[in-house]
């Protein structure tokens, strides 16, 4: 918890910290085009140190932008590619039975999952069995297998994506593991003017190189000034009631909610979103949280925690448009302007 | 929140007096509202019920300037927090969030931030009072209306009502007298005692003994004022008597002793006059004269003078008894001139059948009269009576023909007869000889 009595970050350092941040959007923005929401939410989450979940219909850069990210970053990165008959040992490694000196003995090969950025393309496609082996290692960052468990290398983040059609032969995620992404991003289509630049600058659709931009141990500082970001009390009360408010049983939840919504978030969706928020406030240079921040980050944070009822989807309701109607109704203070008054 | 600069301070300053403005705007118009409902039923309770708080009723406008002194203590107790300010402050400069952060971490190395100069720049909310203060208009109306209502008066006691009504006459009579200069203050005083007492009395209980206390009472002031009337006319016939004895007595000495006598009778009239306090406005000379400290002038000059003073003085007195006549009609009495006789062919009650009986006696409003009475100075005089009047044979109406001849034994009683004969004649017999509307009793007695 940190201490009152403690001082802001300097402007110098947070500008230090915003700069290298910025030369990481930079390197995005330049591979992936008219994605600039995209690209802050999923270096928002990135610098939380949560995990993204990015969901669009093919060929719009979910996989690009993540392997974009690991060029820029010069992390380790793997890809998986879930298919219905993929096993949990081909995730996380298996035992394999090897003669050495004379001996047969298990070995462990290390899957996939150890390494610092994984992309789990189209998870859904996956099983429900294989699914779960990712639960222990995007929460605990650690893998057990014959009951050893070994630590997955720091930094560690899962970028998963998956396609909102063609759902015949898929396992929708279950509840308790989109519980684990902090973010959710919807990757919408790109607008005219994006798609004539893109056609000016990439033959064959072929991304720019990318030269990394920050360091591992950049990537530290920047984590360590994303805990240093200050959260004041007003702006943590205003998170706590958005997610109190996303439950259709408190008194405060709107109408929306109560009618659509079947159960609230979790408090991990309040932690995802104060964290969020710090790596939000620290891209746009600023020493503190506000509500702003809390604003932005509060549908991609909590849009997937939601768990609607069959009502929404026959009303047309989905997750971030009840979000939207609870930022409309929860007042960022919590005892705003009497009734005379009136906002400029 | 020293550290921060000090436009902002300035800045959070403001908002917080625009927001205790505001509060105690959503505060008080609830308090306003109910203060002056009260008023309205206070007013409206007052204005049936308690007349005597007519004039402060104007005071109850005050009542919603009242009811803002719990109205304040209870913005003092919702006061806006600084902390809560400074969170308002920055939701409305955008909700950045680096003022609450610099509240809490009182750090200075962010005041020159952009974001600080627009919390300095910070739009005040607007005040919007018309919407809270609308709900204050019905119940002005309210208040209004019950204000404007006529202040009704206590119905009094029906006793109070019928105690001023039997002694109303009285006091106008009272009034009448003193206004005529009639009544001495001694007089006045007593009976303004004795009239206070016949009130009292009657306010306590009212049956005859009211109304005959207040008839006795204007018997003795009748009787007063006549009495004051034939000192005067005494007085003005013994001057008139010893003016011409005094004239017949300068030549003739048999005159003068005749004089004296008269004088004597005028010295006397006079001091009667006196002792009823008719002279009370009399010019000294009449005052001495009556008083015996001057005797009567002998000289006929000095006699002429007297005879003029005295005549003018006792004129005036007349006239003031000439208004006595309308006095007399307040006093109830009966006046036999509003009741002429038609050629002497009718009685006093108008059917021309004196004894007759009937309800011919005036207007039913009219004061009651209780016979002839003739006023104390007309007393003993004859007055002609209606003459008499003998009834037709023909109105009589036979209420039972009996048949047969009369029975010599008379029957014990009408009911027996009755009995008696109506079953031998027949319930026909009796029934020809009623009027229809007398029917119904004739029957009811009978079947007794």
């Amino acid at each position: 918890m940190p201490n009152e009595s403690e001082t802001l970050q300097s402007p110098g350092t947070v500008a230090d910290a915003q700069a290298s941040i910025g030369r990481l959007v930079g390197e995005l923005r330049r591979v992936i085009l008219g994605k600039e929401q995209t690209i802050d939410e999923v270096v928002a989450a990135l610098l939380a140190r949560g995990h993204v979940l990015l969901e669009g219909l093919p060929g719009l850069g979910k996989t690009e932008l993540v392997k974009a990210l690991s060029r820029a970053l010069s992390l380790g990165f793997r890809r998986i590619q879930f298919t219905p008959d993929l096993l949990p040992t081909d995730i996380t490694g298996s035992h394999i039975l090897q003669e050495r000196d004379g001996r047969k003995d298990f070995t462990f090969h290390p899957g996939p999952v150890f390494t610092n950025l994984l992309l789990a393309d189209e998870i859904n496609r996956a099983s429900p069995k294989t699914q779960a082996a990712l639960l222990e290692a995007m929460q605990e960052r650690r893998v057990t297998t014959f009951g050893e468990t070994r630590e997955l290398p720091a930094p560690f983040f899962v970028m998963a994506t998956q396609n909102p059609i063609e759902l015949e032969g898929t396992y929708p995620l279950p509840e308790a593991q989109l519980d684990r992404f902090m973010f959710k991003v919807e990757i919408s289509g790109v607008e005219r003017p994006v798609l004539e630049e893109i056609l000016l600058t990439r033959v064959h659709g072929e991304p720019p190189a990318l030269e990394p931009v920050l360091a591992p141990h950049d990537l530290g500082a920047l984590f360590a000034a994303v805990d240093a970001v200050h959260m004041p009390r007003a702006v943590a009360s205003y998170i706590a009631r958005l997610v109190a408010a996303s439950h259709p049983s408190s008194a405060e939840s709107p109408e929306a909610v109560r009618t659509f919504v079947k159960y609230g978030s979790s408090p991990r969706g309040a932690i995802a979103i104060g964290a969020a928020s710090r790596g939000m406030a620290l891209l746009r240079g600023k020493p503190n949280v506000g509500f702003d921040e809390v604003r932005r980050v509060a549908a991609p944070a909590l849009a997937h925690r939601l768990v609607l009822d069959y009502a929404a989807k026959l009303e047309g309701w989905d997750g971030r448009r009840v979000v939207a109607a609870l930022l409309e109704s929860v007042p960022e203070v919590e005892r705003g302007l009497p009734q005379t008054l009136a906002a400029r | 929140m020293d550290h921060l600069p000090v436009a902002v301070r300035s800045a959070l300053r403001r908002l917080a007096r625009r927001l205790a403005v505001g509060v105690f705007l959503d505060v008080w118009p609830p308090w306003a509202v109910g203060s002056l409902l009260l008023a309205g039923v206070v007013a409206l309770v007052c204005r049936l019920l308690v007349p005597a708080a007519a004039p402060v009723l104007a005071w109850l406008w005050l009542a919603p300037i009242l009811a803002a002194l719990p109205a304040l203590a209870l913005c003092a107790l919702r006061a806006y927090r600084p902390e809560q300010v400074l969170a308002i402050a920055d939701s409305l400069s955008g909700g950045h969030g680096l003022l609450l952060a610099l509240a809490e971490r009182r750090d200075t190395s962010w005041s020159a931030s952009p974001l600080l100069e627009r919390i300095a720049a910070l739009p005040m909310p607007r005040l919007q009072p018309l919407r809270r203060l609308s709900i204050l208009v019905p119940a002005l109306a309210f208040l209004w209306a019950a204000l404007l209502l006529p202040q009704r008066e206590a119905p009094r006691a029906a006793q109070a009502v019928l105690a001023d009504q039997v002694v109303n006459e009285l006091a106008a009579t009272i009034v009448a007298l003193k206004t005529n200069d009639l009544i001495t203050p001694e007089e006045e005083k007593k009976l303004e005692e004795e009239l206070e007492r016949v009130r009292k009395s009657a306010s306590e209980r009212v049956d005859s003994s009211s109304w005959e206390a207040a008839d006795a009472l204007k018997e003795r002031v009748a009787a007063d004022v006549a009495e004051k009337r034939d000192a005067l006319k005494w007085a003005q016939e013994s001057l008139a008597r010893y003016a011409a004895a005094a004239q017949a007595g300068a030549n003739d000495p048999a005159g003068e002793v005749a004089a004296a006598g008269e004088g004597a009778e005028l010295m006397k009239a006079l001091s009667k006059l006196a002792e009823s306090g008719m002279l009370s406005n009399a010019p000294a000379s009449l005052k001495a004269l009556a008083a015996g400290r001057v005797a009567l002038p002998a000289d006929a000059e000095s006699l002429r003078r007297l005879q003029s003073t005295l005549a003018e003085f006792l004129g005036e007195q007349s006239e003031k008894f000439g208004d006595l006549a309308a006095l007399g009609k307040e006093f109830g009495r009966f006046d036999p001139a509003e009741f002429p006789l038609e050629s002497g062919s009718t009685g006093f009650d108008g059917d021309a059948n004196p004894g007759n009986g009937g309800v011919s006696r005036g207007r039913a409003d009219a004061p009651l009269t209780w016979g002839r009475e003739a006023l104390p100075f007309d007393r003993f005089k004859a007055q002609p009576l209606p003459p008499g009047h003998v009834r037709n044979p023909d109105d009589w109406a036979p209420m039972v023909v009996m048949p047969g001849t009369p029975s010599e034994q008379p029957q014990s009683s009408a009911t027996g007869a009755a009995r008696t004969y109506a079953a031998g004649a027949g319930q026909e017999a009796w029934r020809r000889t009623l009027a229809p509307r007398h029917q119904s009793a004739v029957r009811k007695y009978f079947e007794k």
